[in-house]
């Protein structure tokens, strides 16, 4: 579990590490997406601060040009997202969390006037959850802790997420060669179609058009389940994050059979393979009278990586092609910003497209369906809040929904910390 | 064409000199003034004083093209070098093929040249030199017992072009520096101990390219190479020579490659995956501690992923996420339920672990096969490599991972021989063998049981000779275990087949395909033909029963089964019933028995099965085990019989009215069609009275209207109505059914009736014996025989060259007689008692190209096959069925029912 967050406006900060407890008066929200293997938790925390647009205004003007100046009364909210995740066996922890911080009374609990009202439309006790544990943990959500999981679209939250985070936040995007990181300003204009590859227990692939409109085009079963599953049968690690790190330090050589064992140390360069290629991953396993005792768990964890990550990458790279997508965006707990796998997947994109493809990493990769499960509130919590003022001058979406947003987000965070952001709330 | 063989011209000068004939037989067409008639007695009399044909008239006539070869003699000088082996010695595998020539036919009998001569037979136009008939075996050897490959290719002597290669070879000097074609990994590896046991040099060849060329082949020239396997369904599927290109191949080995295939020699490897076969032994060995990659496929087929594999309905809480399409049982995530549990590697069967990776990367493969499919828009992806061993399950996962992202757009196709592709194309890469050119009704898939090796491995030697062939049947008997496959000392449980469920199922039942036994050997038949009057040969199947219906084959295992002891006794007392045919009868009966048990848990094991397949298996099994002709003195018996009442029963017919005549034949026909030794219930008739008492006794219950009866449209066709006298055929093609009374008291008087009137006819015999059936080879001194008792059969059987020792007379008596319409006898080609129409001899569809009438009499060709093929000329089938169930399903009537259909052109 991670909690951090990021005080201050417009204020991008390198370092994060800040642990926050949000205070319970300050304006909360809370959305799941509950996967295979973690639960990601997304909510917001204000820091209370109500102001007019004109407020606002002046302190994002850049942001904020496409409101008509007819739309006078905005109320900014100042405050944090946060993001916390939980594997999802330790559903319990997860639960106690919220728990403890009453997340899920839903708690609009506005010290200001004029919003405590409707704090209570809050108490009708729903959370916005996505994901299959959704479906599957409903039950044991309202046994523990009273409350209705209202669940969204995962395939829906994913593209919500993405589009938010690749508007609204600057920086989010980057690729990622040779360890080294570059961060891509997207062009709000330029943004669709493009591929979005969530790489969770398995892997999801989604053309996306346009805000809401998308399609899950492929996916793939060998996922950050895959690499788990397998990594913790064959190193008995204990953990995820455990295994990423051995395999920081292994030589997939020892294991894999590349082109040159099998061509005498020669390159195939007649189809184009070198000598260091790996021909078969585990391939070298087989030739050998060697038992998994006898490699190093790190070998083993890195092949198993290298194997992962390359599949991934080549059958988002193939889906890209199918539809001719120049950007693919790659997100899911799987990456951690791991650069290993990062490269891995960034190399076998550039490979199979020859040069072509790019592999674009998020920095909220996590986190995309929990945000876009925190996006589709509405007609209580903070959109409540909201259509009770201008619903008809002022387009719904106005503070968290994708491409119409007024600015209202900004971000700085880096992974897995919170979006320092304002919402802003006519009046 | 004989003394171009012995002079060795060089190829260009071949050409030349056919083309040269080819002008001059023109002009003699010409300056003969379609002197037609004069020609068989010219060609024959030619025939018979030189060793090569002068030009032939009627040939010039007929084709427009005089190319006299004969394919199973000839093999020009450039052929005589070629190896007849080539090897692809992979890391775990040795794929080798070597080619075997057919044994020397007696190609002199007399019908043949004069046929030939008449018909203008020739090798056609399409190749520049003939090849070789004869036989492509495929073997498999460990590489590791590499051993054991080194003293098979010497025992043999493949590497010195073979044993059988004295003859055609001799004069060529023994070649000490003789080269094997060699593709693989080992054929760098190992080859310099070719060079030392075997004094040969291997010449390596690229890979990719071998592969291409081994797929291309087997596509274009075997029929039934392909199928697809979805939900443990196999079907063969026939791709048309024109439209196979492009496709896409995926080469399954220790990684995969993809190859877009765009022609011959032409492709380019596109795309691959280092998740492969490797992997999935590596990945396998590591957490099962499975000794071999036979072993860890096997382990999968007890397994059960859902225990590794987290699913969607995990997830979902056992709901299906069906907005996109993903069902409860759908793997979201391959090894995703091993996180989450407090379990250890021990804790697992290593069953399921195998399970799940196999599922893993079967579909991993099949989902990156299909997206480079669709990137370069192909329909067809062709998979091959040692990974799949025709392991239905592994097949299953491709196809669905295929299936499912393609919407069903794609299709996953496998290959029969998908573990001799390399090994094929390098054979291929020999020049000049002109295997290239072989279309596919040219190439005839046998399954002997010699090739004994099962799962990779061979057990005990590959068996060459006779007597390996009867002991090791004996071996296999006293083994005393169940007959579960033609191959005995498998390990228990990976041979049968049995149940299968789809992917999503238990995977406990599975078995493994045991595809290695689905390969047969090939005989290579250069003259074999489509036949010319198929109305529409794409769409032509012989089999009128389907026998994928397994109650229907369960009936036919059962009749063969039964009938299995009459023929082994027939086998025996053929052959003077010495204790050697008695062994060999023995285990003949033993091996056709194993091959129907194989065929009765996995009937498409060899290829699309049709009732025709199984009855010439029988047939092909007797040979091996050399019974040339287990019927023989049966049939002379009752040749000899029905000959001595012919000239009464023609006496009789003479006095009737033209249009009783014609009546009677029809019924006579009928009638003598009941003596068949192939059905049960009439070897029971034959116990209660003699021939003649049987077929009056037939004739008279042959009550009109029979259960199908044409027989009003025949005859209008024949005779006419009214005054109006129909203009007779030109010529028809009587496909005769048995010896004895059918032959002689049935078709014999028809086809004198046919000549009578004017037609021509060609008597169509099986080229080699089955049952009871008469042969081309037996025709001509059945034909002589009747001769002597009516002018009519006489002079056309002299027209037709039939009579060679009368031939002088004719020639003097032509003179005051008109010439009378030839009767002349063809070989079909095959030697079953159905009849493929897609592979038929040169000189029946030479001689069908005049053809006007087709006349098909018994069960085998006219019911069992060809009951609903078409004809561009007119038709009738003609026969009594023999069986209650054949009886039931074809015409709902009843045994001994008749069927006379009649079919005008189409």
């Amino acid at each position: 579990m991670e909690e951090s967050g990021i005080r201050g406006k417009l204020e991008e900060r390198e370092s994060n590490d800040m642990p926050s407890t949000p205070p319970i008066d300050q304006v909360s929200h809370l959305a799941l997406d509950i996967g295979g293997s973690l639960i990601k938790v997304v909510y917001f925390s204000s820091d209370c601060n109500c102001s007019v647009d004109d407020d606002q205004d002046k302190r994002l003007p850049e942001k904020n040009l496409g409101i008509a100046s007819a739309n006078r009364n905005y109320c900014t909210l100042s405050g944090r997202l946060n993001f916390a995740k939980f594997e999802t066996h330790k559903i319990d922890d997860c639960l106690e969390f919220i728990s403890s911080k009453q997340l899920h009374r839903c708690g609009i609990q506005m010290n200001s006037d004029g919003w405590q009202h409707e704090a209570l439309e809050c108490d009708k006790n729903i959370i916005k959850a996505t994901g299959g544990g959704a479906f599957k943990f409903a039950n044991l959500f309202k046994e523990k802790l009273g409350v209705s999981l209202d669940k969204v679209d995962e395939m829906n939250s994913l593209v919500a997420g993405a589009n938010f985070l690749l508007k609204a936040v600057s920086s989010e995007a980057f690729t990622y060669r040779d360890g080294q990181k570059e961060y891509e300003q997207i062009d709000h204009n330029d943004l669709y179609p493009y591929l979005l590859v969530n790489i969770g227990s398995g892997v999801g692939m989604i053309k996306v058009d346009g805000d809401k409109k998308f399609e899950r085009v492929s996916g793939t079963s060998v996922g950050g389940g895959t690499f788990w599953g397998l990594g913790k049968l064959l190193t008995k690690c204990k953990s995820f994050d455990d295994l990423l790190e051995l395999s920081h330090k292994g030589n997939n050589r020892v294991i894999d059979m590349l082109v040159g064992d099998i061509y005498g140390g020669m390159d195939y360069t007649k189809i184009g393979l070198s000598s260091t290629a790996i021909a078969s991953s585990f391939g070298k396993a087989i030739s050998e009278n060697k038992e998994l005792e006898d490699y190093r768990p790190e070998d083993v964890a890195r092949s198993l990586l290298r194997m992962i990550s390359n599949n991934i990458g080549q059958i988002a790279y193939l889906n890209a092609l199918r539809f001719g997508l120049k950007r693919i965006f790659f997100g899911g707990f799987f990456i951690r910003g791991h650069a290993y796998t990062m490269d891995t997947i960034s190399v076998a994109v550039n490979f199979w497209s020859k040069g072509e493809a790019k592999a674009t990493f998020l920095r909220h990769e996590g986190f995309l369906g929990a945000l876009g499960a925190f996006l589709s509130y509405k007609g209580h919590g903070l959109d409540g809040l909201m259509t009770h003022q201008q619903v008809d001058s002022l387009p719904k979406s106005v503070c968290w929904n994708g491409d119409e947003l007024r600015s209202s987000v900004f971000g700085n965070l880096n992974e897995n910390g919170s979006i320092e952001c304002s919402v802003q709330l006519s009046n | 064409m004989a003394g171009l063989t012995e002079d060795h011209p060089p190829l260009g000068n071949d050409n030349i000199n056919e083309e040269i004939k080819h002008k001059s037989g023109k002009d003699i067409v010409e300056t003969g003034g379609g002197e037609r008639e004069m020609a068989p007695p010219v060609g024959s009399s030619i025939q018979r004083s030189t060793s090569r044909p002068q030009l032939d008239l009627s040939g010039a006539v007929i084709k427009g093209n005089f190319e006299e070869k004969d394919p199973t003699i000839l093999l020009p000088n450039q052929s005589d070098d070629i190896s007849h082996l080539a090897l692809d010695i992979g890391g775990s595998l040795i794929k080798l093929i070597y080619f075997s020539r057919h044994e020397e036919r007696s190609v002199n009998d007399r019908r043949k040249r004069t046929v030939k001569e008449r018909l203008g037979v020739s090798n056609g136009n399409r190749r520049s030199y003939p090849i070789l008939g004869g036989r492509l075996h495929f073997v498999k050897f460990e590489t590791a017992k590499i051993n054991e490959c080194l003293d098979f290719i010497s025992s043999k002597q493949l590497h010195h072009g073979g044993m059988d290669s004295h003859g055609w070879n001799s004069e060529a000097p023994k070649n000490d520096n003789a080269i094997i074609k060699a593709t693989g990994g080992g054929a760098f590896k190992f080859a310099d101990l070719f060079k030392d046991r075997l004094g040969v040099s291997i010449e390596k060849e690229d890979e990719m390219n071998c592969l291409v060329a081994g797929a291309n082949f087997l596509l274009k020239a075997i029929r039934h190479e392909a199928f697809t396997h979805m939900e443990g369904h196999k079907e063969f599927v026939q791709i048309d020579h024109n439209e196979l290109f492009p496709y896409l191949l995926v080469n399954i080995g220790s990684g995969v490659s993809m190859l877009k295939v765009d022609g011959d020699g032409k492709f380019q490897r596109v795309s691959g995956t280092n998740v492969g076969g490797g992997t999935y032994w590596g990945l396998g060995r590591l957490l099962t501690k499975c000794k071999s990659f036979d072993e860890l496929l096997e382990l999968s087929q007890r397994g059960d992923n859902r225990a590794v594999d987290m699913l969607v309905g995990d997830i979902y809480g056992g709901m299906d996420y069906s907005k996109i399409g993903l069902s409860a049982s759908t793997i979201a995530s391959s090894f995703g339920k091993a996180i989450s549990e407090n379990k250890d590697l021990e804790d697992y069967r290593p069953e399921d672990i195998s399970l799940s990776l196999l599922r893993m990367i079967s579909y991993n493969i099949g989902q990156i096969a299909y997206l480079n499919a669709l990137r370069f828009g192909l329909k067809r992806i062709f998979f091959g490599g040692f990974f799949i061993r025709g392991h239905a399950y592994t097949m299953d996962t491709i196809s669905f991972a295929v299936n499912f992202w393609s919407q069903g757009d794609a299709q996953a196709m496998f290959l029969r021989h998908e573990g001799f592709l390399g090994a094929l194309g390098a054979f291929m890469s020999y020049e000049k063998h002109g295997l290239d050119d072989l279309m596919v009704h040219q190439l005839v898939e046998r399954f002997p049981m010699g090739a004994p090796y099962t799962g990779g491995k061979i057990h005990g030697p590959p068996l060459g000779d006779l007597n390996e062939k009867i002991s090791w049947m004996e071996k296999f008997v006293q083994k005393g275990s169940e007959i579960i496959a033609p191959v005995p000392m498998a390990p228990p449980g990976t041979t049968g087949l049995g149940g299968f469920e789809a992917p999503s199922s238990k995977g406990d039942t599975l078995r493994s395909d045991a595809s290695n036994l689905n390969v047969g050997v090939l005989h290579l038949v250069p003259t074999l033909e489509v036949f010319p009057l198929l109305a529409d040969p794409k769409t032509y199947e012989p089999n009128t029963i389907d026998l994928s219906d397994h109650s229907e084959l369960e009936y036919w295992f059962t009749v063969l089964s039964e009938h299995l002891p009459d023929l082994v006794d027939k086998a025996v007392a053929s052959e003077g019933g010495t204790d050697d045919a008695e062994r060999r009868a023995n285990a003949f009966a033993r091996a056709f028995s194993a091959h129907l048990a194989r065929l009765m848990e996995e009937p498409a094991a060899y290829g699309k099965l049709g009732l025709a397949n199984l009855l010439e298996l029988r047939e092909e099994c007797l040979r091996e085990f050399h019974f040339v002709d287990a019927y023989r003195s049966i049939k002379q018996r009752e040749n000899e019989a029905s000959l001595a009442v012919l000239p009464d029963l023609l006496m009789e017919l003479d006095s009737m009215s033209e249009e009783t005549r014609m009546l009677t034949l029809i019924e006579g026909v009928l009638a003598a069609n009941i003596f068949d030794w192939g059905s049960r219930a009439c070897v029971d008739l034959y116990h209660k009275g003699t021939i003649i008492e049987i077929y009056r006794m037939s004739r008279k219950k042959m009550q009109r209207p029979w259960k199908v009866d044409d027989f009003d449209v025949f005859k209008a066709r024949m005779l006419g109505s009214g005054e109006k006298k129909p203009r007779p055929h030109k010529r028809a093609l009587l496909f005769v059914d048995n010896s004895g009374a059918d032959i002689v008291l049935g078709m014999l008087p028809l086809a004198r009736e046919l000549l009578r009137r004017g037609t021509e006819v060609v008597l169509v015999a099986n080229s080699l014996p089955a049952l009871n059936d008469v042969t081309a080879m037996e025709l001509p001194d059945i034909v002589a025989e009747a001769a002597k008792h009516c002018d009519i059969i006489r002079g056309a059987a002299e027209a037709g060259g039939l009579l060679v020792d009368a031939m002088i007379n004719i020639q003097d008596g032509s003179k005051e007689k008109s010439i009378p319409v030839p009767l002349m006898v063809v070989e079909n080609g095959c030697g079953s008692p159905c009849i493929d129409l897609r592979q038929v001899s040169l000189e029946l569809a030479a001689a069908a190209k005049d053809a006007d009438l087709i006349i098909l009499e018994g069960m085998g060709r006219a019911l069992h096959t060809n009951f609903n093929a078409r004809f561009k000329c007119d038709a009738l089938k003609l026969a009594m069925v023999k069986n209650q169930r054949l009886a039931g399903k074809l015409i709902k009537g009843n045994i001994y029912d008749c069927v006379c259909r009649y079919e005008p052109a189409s």
